[in-house]
């Protein structure tokens, strides 16, 4: 209700300031009707499951609609439709798997698939904007790989670690302070770099492979506890990168226009500049919906939907989305904590690390500690692929939380029931 | 499953730190940083926003309009009301001149950003009111007419900028006309876009021997009265010195050196200075600095007196010849500096920045750089340049009910005629105007920068 309620009234503001006509209120309303419908039928079938998870998420949804109305009405029309569809399939999945924990078995299927959905990317994906992470059905799709990998691979890597996690948790040598992993942990860690590495060159984006580079490494951690594996991994992998980007130097121009913005300010570094000087232009309290014409903003409805919120609605506006953000986080980690079963632990704990790391990376890129990267923003972004699989991702982590978080006691009985 | 839980735990505490610092980048790009942001060149948001803000008017301090916006086609474009007289000093558009160094100012926004005015007048940027008289200026600007140089006015008590006139001048407006007139005044060898005010470098010749005087008087090396000997020509410090006069002066007095512009006495003065000494006076009358007037400006040059022969080069920039290169606006601090008692003061040329209801805002005023020769030093030099005027080589600055103090040069360079200086002060007792001009290949001072500077000397005397 809350959502339908923001969505009708932020869209009626862009109306009001973009001159449309005001029945694109009324679609503000649908992404709200339609999780309504979802939750109830969810409901219908068991009670018992999350309750914070989808508002917040749907919250973003409808977000998603009201920015993009403001920056491409055209998009906004696409958004929506990928959301009833991204829905519906969470829906379909919610229902379809009966037990999270029989998902365990199927992940090896999902690992080979998940790395040979990345592996055929790499090579006959279609380059979009310098990157190549599109993979096209001929006639019939064309989507965004590295999202339904990312799903993927989740599941692989949970159900991997909760049946073989012991493996990886032979205890290395400490040298220096720092105990450095036994050749049986060692060799997946590489395996794993060099992995993240080929993605940044064979598909040009580092946003993906800083995605997938710290799930892995956060999965490897959850296995053993060993926080000094994921700081070695990360350190091999920082040098991958400027090796990979000293030999390929086209891959990266985003590098150089991380580190010195100002040396090229109408080339290579107008996109982060322009994103910053949106934020600036939003201050803290924002210029108001719709206010600024963010035609001359790179990406603005895909990479930059946060610069778009940030320079609408200010600081206040870019914290509160933050906070939701944070607290999608806390309480899928807390789905993961709350988890009686491995398997389903680890993966809400992947899944957790997924949105969580897509938003730093995302944000972290805007706001200039690492180079701007053109991964999608969970929820907000346009990008139907993207939309679709956040929205199964939720759905698998409803199922967790429907399976495998006990039900609450009540503390106290009543006494008159 | 114990241990995952923990290990789950800290993964969450470890994302909820990156959450926080996100936070905190962005209260420091959205709240401390958002000011400079906004005002930045580059933004493109601002650059839309900024183009539906009137630009405040430049005034000059006698209240001439020199720019001001006009509206046309729903944009706001500059207008030149005065033609070429304030072209160097506001520009052709928004990246050059006083429209590029006072954006800020001139649009009301960054550091000058008040959202209580915004709120009260609407958008719009603030006015400028100039130090330069607009009398003076459109006098120099039509004396250099035709010819290539500057013309700077000075007030020595304050800094002032009274005048500033660099030629050729253009007309913004015509400049902008079309392409091609554009692609001509880009491309003329004369350079009309330069401010040779400021970033014109010329040998200054024998106005130089002011300073050189300066200093020996300064350090007590010698007296006005002080003797040397001049045969024409002389061999000082390894190379021949010419004096003006092939005959040579015989005996004479520092005094009747500076007068008469004597360089075999002057090249004699600075070997007995040392290039130590004449190094540290540079720097005491900043002769080489930038000069900081809100515009862009040129730094001087001087030989290397360490370099091999270097004392060769020293015995030539007593006289202002050789290597030494300096900027009109340099000369004319330099001689407000004995105008005013030995006190060097900055120039400056933005007076006021006004509301448009004309409550000021900001005052500036020159900013004093200390003394650079002592009182009786620079009572003694405005003597000697009083007598040039009474009856040596700048006779003809010479202006009826004034004590004038002036000295002349005729800077030798390589290609034409020599380049004429005049720079002057008046009244003698009590200095209101300072005066420097330079003629480029204009031949002798007295006689093609003469005129100019009494002229411009005589209006604003009125004044």
């Amino acid at each position: 209700m809350v959502c339908g309620a923001i969505g009708g009234l932020g869209l009626a503001l862009v109306a009001e300031a973009t001159a449309q006509p005001l029945s694109w209120a009324l679609r503000g309303l649908t992404p709200a009707g339609v999780l309504l419908l979802a939750a109830l039928l969810m409901d219908l079938v068991n009670g018992h499951r999350d309750r914070l998870l989808l508002p917040l998420c749907g919250l973003l949804a409808t977000l998603s609609v009201v920015f993009l109305t403001r920056t491409d009405v055209f998009l906004a029309m696409r958004q929506l439709i990928a959301i009833v569809i991204g829905v519906f399939l969470m829906v379909a999945i919610y229902f379809l798997i009966e037990d999270v924990r029989s998902l365990g078995r199927l992940k090896y299927t999902a690992g080979v698939c998940g790395v040979g959905l990345l592996v055929v990317t790499m090579l006959w994906g279609e380059v979009h904007h310098g990157a190549r992470l599109w993979l096209a059905i001929p006639h019939l799709v064309t989507f965004q790989s590295g999202e339904v990998a990312k799903i993927l691979m989740a599941i692989f890597l949970a159900g991997y670690v909760a049946e073989r996690g012991e493996l990886l948790r032979r205890t290395g040598i400490r040298r220096m302070g720092m105990r450095l992993p036994p050749l049986q942990v060692a060799a997946p860690l590489l395996v794993v770099v060099i992995f993240c590495l080929a993605i940044f060159v064979a598909q040009r984006d580092l946003g993906a492979a800083m995605l997938f580079f710290g799930l892995f490494v956060a999965m490897f951690y959850l296995a053993t506890g060993q926080a000094s594996y994921g700081l070695l991994a990360t350190v091999v992998f920082g040098l991958g990168l400027v090796i990979a980007h000293h030999y390929f130097p086209h891959v990266g121009v985003r590098m150089s226009s991380w580190l010195n913005p100002w040396a090229d300010p109408q080339g290579a570094g107008y996109q982060p500049l322009q994103a910053l000087f949106c934020l600036g232009e939003g201050g803290i309290f924002g210029a108001g919906l719709a206010h600024l014409p963010v035609t001359k903003l790179p990406a603005a409805a895909t990479d930059l939907i946060l610069v778009v919120i940030g320079a609408d609605l200010g600081l206040i506006g870019s914290l509160s989305i933050v906070l939701i953000y944070a607290l999608i986080a806390l309480r899928s980690y807390g789905l993961a904590w709350q988890a009686t079963d491995r398997f389903a632990s680890l993966l809400a704990a992947a899944l957790a690390t997924v949105f969580s790391l897509q938003a730093l990376v995302i944000m972290g890129g805007v706001l200039r500690v690492i180079p701007l990267t053109g991964i999608t923003t969970p929820f907000l972004s346009y990008g139907g692929t993207s939309v679709v699989v956040n929205f199964v991702a939720l759905g698998l982590l409803l199922a967790v939380s429907r399976d495998c978080v006990p039900q609450p006691e009540p503390t106290e009985p009543d006494a008159r029931a | 499953m114990q241990e995952l839980s923990a290990n789950i735990r800290r993964l969450a505490v470890l994302m909820l730190w990156g959450f926080l610092l996100v936070c905190l980048l962005f209260g420091y790009w959205q709240a401390v940083r958002a000011p400079g942001l906004r005002a930045n060149p580059h933004n493109e948001q601002a650059r839309q926003r900024e183009n539906a803000i009137k630009p405040g008017c430049v005034y000059t301090a006698d209240g001439e309009v020199v720019l001001r916006a006009e509206r046309i086609a729903d944009e706001w474009r500059p207008a030149y009301p005065q033609g070429a007289v304030y072209c160097h000093l506001t520009g052709y558009n928004r990246d050059t001149g006083l429209q590029k160094a006072m954006r800020e100012v001139l649009l009301g926004i960054g550091a000058y950003e008040d959202w209580w005015r915004t709120v009260r007048y609407g958008p719009g940027g603030l006015d400028i009111a100039l130090t330069v008289n607009s009398k003076a200026q459109k006098l120099a600007t039509m004396l250099m007419r035709g010819k290539r140089g500057s013309v700077v006015a000075l007030d020595p008590r304050t800094g002032a900028v009274l005048a500033m006139v660099s030629a050729p001048a253009y007309d913004p407006a015509v400049v902008l006309e079309n392409k091609l007139s554009y692609e001509m005044f880009r491309n003329d060898p004369n350079s009309p876009e330069l401010n040779r005010a400021l970033q014109g470098l010329y040998p200054p010749g024998s106005i130089f021997k002011v300073f050189t005087a300066a200093v020996g008087l300064d350090i007590g090396l010698v007296e006005p009265e002080t003797i040397f000997e001049c045969s024409g020509a002389t061999r000082v410090s390894g190379v021949l010195v010419k004096c003006r006069k092939p005959s040579g002066h015989g005996r004479l007095t520092l005094s009747w050196a500076l007068a008469d512009s004597c360089n075999v006495a002057f090249a004699k003065l600075a070997e007995q200075i040392g290039p130590a000494q004449f190094r540290s006076y540079l720097k005491k009358f900043h002769l080489l600095d930038q000069s900081d007037v809100s515009l862009p400006a040129s730094q001087g040059k001087m030989a290397d007196f360490d370099a091999y022969k270097g004392e060769r080069e020293l015995a030539q920039a007593a006289f202002g010849q050789g290597a030494t290169m300096v900027t009109p606006l340099a000369m004319a601090r330099m001689t407000a500096t004995v105008a005013n008692g030995g006190e060097l003061i900055q120039p400056y040329l933005v007076a006021q920045v006004k509301r448009r209801d004309g409550q000021i805002l900001r005052e500036y005023s020159g900013r004093s750089l200390g003394q650079a020769i002592s009182q009786e030093t620079a009572g003694q030099v405005a003597g000697m340049m009083a007598q040039a005027v009474e009856k040596g080589t700048a006779s003809r600055m010479a202006l009826p009910g004034y004590s004038v103090a002036a000295k002349t040069g005729s800077a030798q360079v390589m290609h034409g005629e020599p380049h004429a200086w005049m720079v002057a002060f008046a009244p003698r007792q009590a200095p209101r105007v300072v005066v420097a001009v330079v003629v480029e290949n204009g031949g002798a001072g007295g006689t093609v920068a003469g005129p100019i500077a009494r002229e411009l000397l005589n209006t604003l005397l009125a004044e």
